[in-house]
């Protein structure tokens, strides 16, 4: 292909392209093997995890809605042990996992963290803070800056792993949240995660989802996720991976552009799931054909209005 | 309860392929029902009661966000045609998605995703092969009648609401199996539920029988309950709501009668009917 130059460092974390996968949507990497080596994307964030399995909630857990879908999956995984023997064998050489970790308490979180730190292949840590705390009635640790605070500090003391914290849409002032990650330790920040949301069948009266709240994602939540990207970077020197409704390589080339050094790719990857590496091939193309040398060179490269 | 052991089908699914698959053809069937003909270079090894996720509509019509996500579809049947293969998929137009597939023209485009989940077991030497199909879940059951009926006595019922809303009669009609349809306000065939012709069947006594069943929730329900004072076996293949396809995104999971959920989109979509929890499926 081109002579553009993708290597991109994420937090201290070295990656062949900017373009990740998404939590959730990715399962633990094995089940896209069959569709393409994993070498084409920069890497991958697996599904995230507690220390022990655990079960979902009852079904209906997804629905479609307008250019994207609601999902109620909760807390369910494999569990942190199963993930290193029998996941991370199966993914190939070469290719960087980010381990995202979740909990309903903050020393759950740290356990998780710890249990990660030093495992081989495992790039670097993604605290996924859209869980809800159950200390604070359930609203989600990233909610709450004291919180969310209190939650990056306790992982950052339990590992030397590269840490990005993944925040929670569903605030006012999302440069604060970034704010507290910057203060606290963290190496980047991911965002965003799914949007609040619900939905209701009008035929039998009832919630789209049997959790009635469930998580909005897709090709309709990008302007907002680019907002809060755009947001962030003009809050923090933080590195930024952007999410959100990304689904060609245009819409990734919008985050790099509003200050993202990477970005990850979340629903698009069940409606192709070679939507990652063809995205990645397209940000190459862009940056050859509008003469930037390297990908890096894109990230904050929004002109003015 | 049962302890019959199923017979392994003679080939293992092949790894799943994205195709981008051209429309050979894409015609009503009278009312909703549609029978879309996919040519795909080469199609790999798969089960009957495996099934493929379609894009909702030509790739021509794209980039498209709404609706988004791709449509679960029963493999109703998949056969070379010398330099190329053919998929062939039987859909009932229901909502937006598959609004949108009837109106892909011959010579368009569609993404395919498959062949995915675990098929149907073929059944034991010496069984009496029992298919209940309702509404869309008859085209799950087609190729396996197929395959079945190389092995031992096939008895097919068919049911729907009404006539025009049967699906794939005829192809059924040509296979050889002996054939029941029952229609609910007795339009064609015999007036009732499918449940209504399994009954007496199982009562008949002879081979030992197993049951597959595929069709709305209620209707396998009903076959379960049937097949355990039966003491028969039953197998069901679930239509849930899916968003990949391939295990990647947890949104098809079932409650299992053991705790737990299961993936349709990979342990199933055939289960055992009596290792769900039926209480929690919707
Ligand atoms: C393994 C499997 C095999 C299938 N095989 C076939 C097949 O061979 N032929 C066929 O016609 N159909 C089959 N189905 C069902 C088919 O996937 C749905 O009918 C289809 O997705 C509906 O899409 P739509 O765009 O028409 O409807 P939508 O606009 O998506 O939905 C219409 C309405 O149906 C509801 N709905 C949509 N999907 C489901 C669902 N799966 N369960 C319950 N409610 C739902 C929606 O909430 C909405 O109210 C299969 C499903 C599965 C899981
Ligand atoms: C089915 C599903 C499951 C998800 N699970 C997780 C998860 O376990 N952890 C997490 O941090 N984010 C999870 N997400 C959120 C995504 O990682 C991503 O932030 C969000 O979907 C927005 O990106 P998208 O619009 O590209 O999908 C999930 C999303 C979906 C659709
Ligand atoms: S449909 Fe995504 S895991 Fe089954």
């Amino acid at each position: 292909m081109s002579g553009v130059d993708t290597r991109t460092n994420l937090a201290g974390i070295e990656l062949r392209n900017p373009v990740l996968t998404a939590s959730g949507t990715f399962g633990y990497g094995t089940e896209f093997k069959a569709f393409m080596d994993l070498r084409r994307i920069g890497g991958f964030v697996a599904k995230s995890l507690t220390l022990e399995p655990r079960f979902g909630n009852p079904p209906p857990r997804i629905a479609e809605v307008r250019a994207g879908m609601l999902n109620a999956i909760s807390l369910e995984n494999v569990g942190v042990e199963a993930f290193i023997n029998e996941k991370l064998p199966e993914i190939p050489d070469g290719v960087p996992v980010i381990a995202s970790l979740f909990g309903t308490e903050i020393p759950a979180y740290a356990e998780v963290a710890k249990r990660l730190t030093g495992v081989p292949k495992v790039a670097g840590l993604e605290v996924n803070a859209s869980c809800p705390h159950v200390k604070s009635g359930g609203i989600e640790f990233g909610q709450n800056p004291v919180v969310l605070a209190e939650l990056v500090r306790t992982v950052r003391a339990a590992t030397d792993a590269p840490l990005l914290v993944k925040l929670s849409p569903n605030v006012t002032s999302i440069a604060e949240m970034a704010r507290v990650c910057e203060g606290e330790g963290a190496d980047g920040i991911s965002l965003i995660n799914a949007v609040q949301a619900m939905d209701v069948d009008v035929r039998s009266r009832r919630p789209v989802l049997k959790n009635i709240l469930g998580g909005f994602s897709g090709p309709a939540i990008l302007p907002l996720a680019l907002r809060m990207v755009w947001q962030a970077a003009q809050a923090v020197k933080l590195p930024l991976c952007g999410i959100g409704g990304i689904t060609d390589a245009d819409d990734a080339i919008k985050f790099l552009l509003c200050g993202a050094t990477a970005v990850q790719v979340g629903t698009a990857n069940y409606t192709n799931p070679m939507a990652a590496a063809e995205i990645a091939e397209g940000i190459a193309a862009y940056a050859d054909a509008n003469g930037f040398a390297r990908t890096a060179d894109l990230t904050g490269a929004l002109e003015a209005p | 309860m049962t302890t019959d052991q199923t017979a392994p089908t003679s080939v293992d699914p092949g790894a799943p392929i994205r195709a981008r698959a051209q429309v050979v053809s894409n015609l009503s069937e009278g009312e909703a029902n549609h029978r879309i003909e996919l040519r795909v270079e080469r199609w790999p090894q798969w089960q009957p009661g495996q099934f493929v996720m379609l894009a909702p509509g030509a790739e021509s019509a794209a980039p498209r966000y709404d609706p988004l996500l791709p449509r679960p579809m029963a493999i109703y049947t998949a056969d070379s045609k010398g330099n190329f293969d053919q998929v062939s998929v039987l859909y009932k137009v229901e909502g937006r998605g598959t609004r949108l597939l009837a109106a892909a023209e011959p010579g368009e485009h569609v993404r395919m995703v498959g062949p995915l989940g675990t098929g149907f077991e073929l059944p034991p030497e010496g069984h009496h092969a029992i298919l209940v199909g309702g509404g869309t879940g008859t085209a799950s059951l087609y190729s396996l009648a197929r395959a079945a009926l190389e092995r031992g006595p096939v008895s097919v019922i068919l049911g729907a609401r009404r006539a025009a809303l049967l699906m794939a009669e005829s192809d059924f009609e040509k296979l050889g199996a002996k054939l029941h349809i029952v229609t609910e306000d007795g339009s064609r065939g015999e007036q009732g539920l499918v449940t209504d012709v399994l009954g007496p069947l199982l009562a008949e006594g002879g081979d030992p029988a197993i049951v597959y069943a595929c069709g709305p929730t209620p209707m396998m329900r009903a076959c379960h309950r049937l097949t355990r004072e039966a003491g028969v076996s039953c197998r069901v293949a679930l239509e849930n709501r899916m968003a990949c396809g391939f295990g990647a995104c947890l949104g098809c999971a079932v409650p299992m009668a053991e705790g737990g959920f299961s993936l349709v989109c990979k342990q199933g979509p055939v289960y055992d009917a009596d290792t769900l929890e039926w209480e929690g499926i919707p």
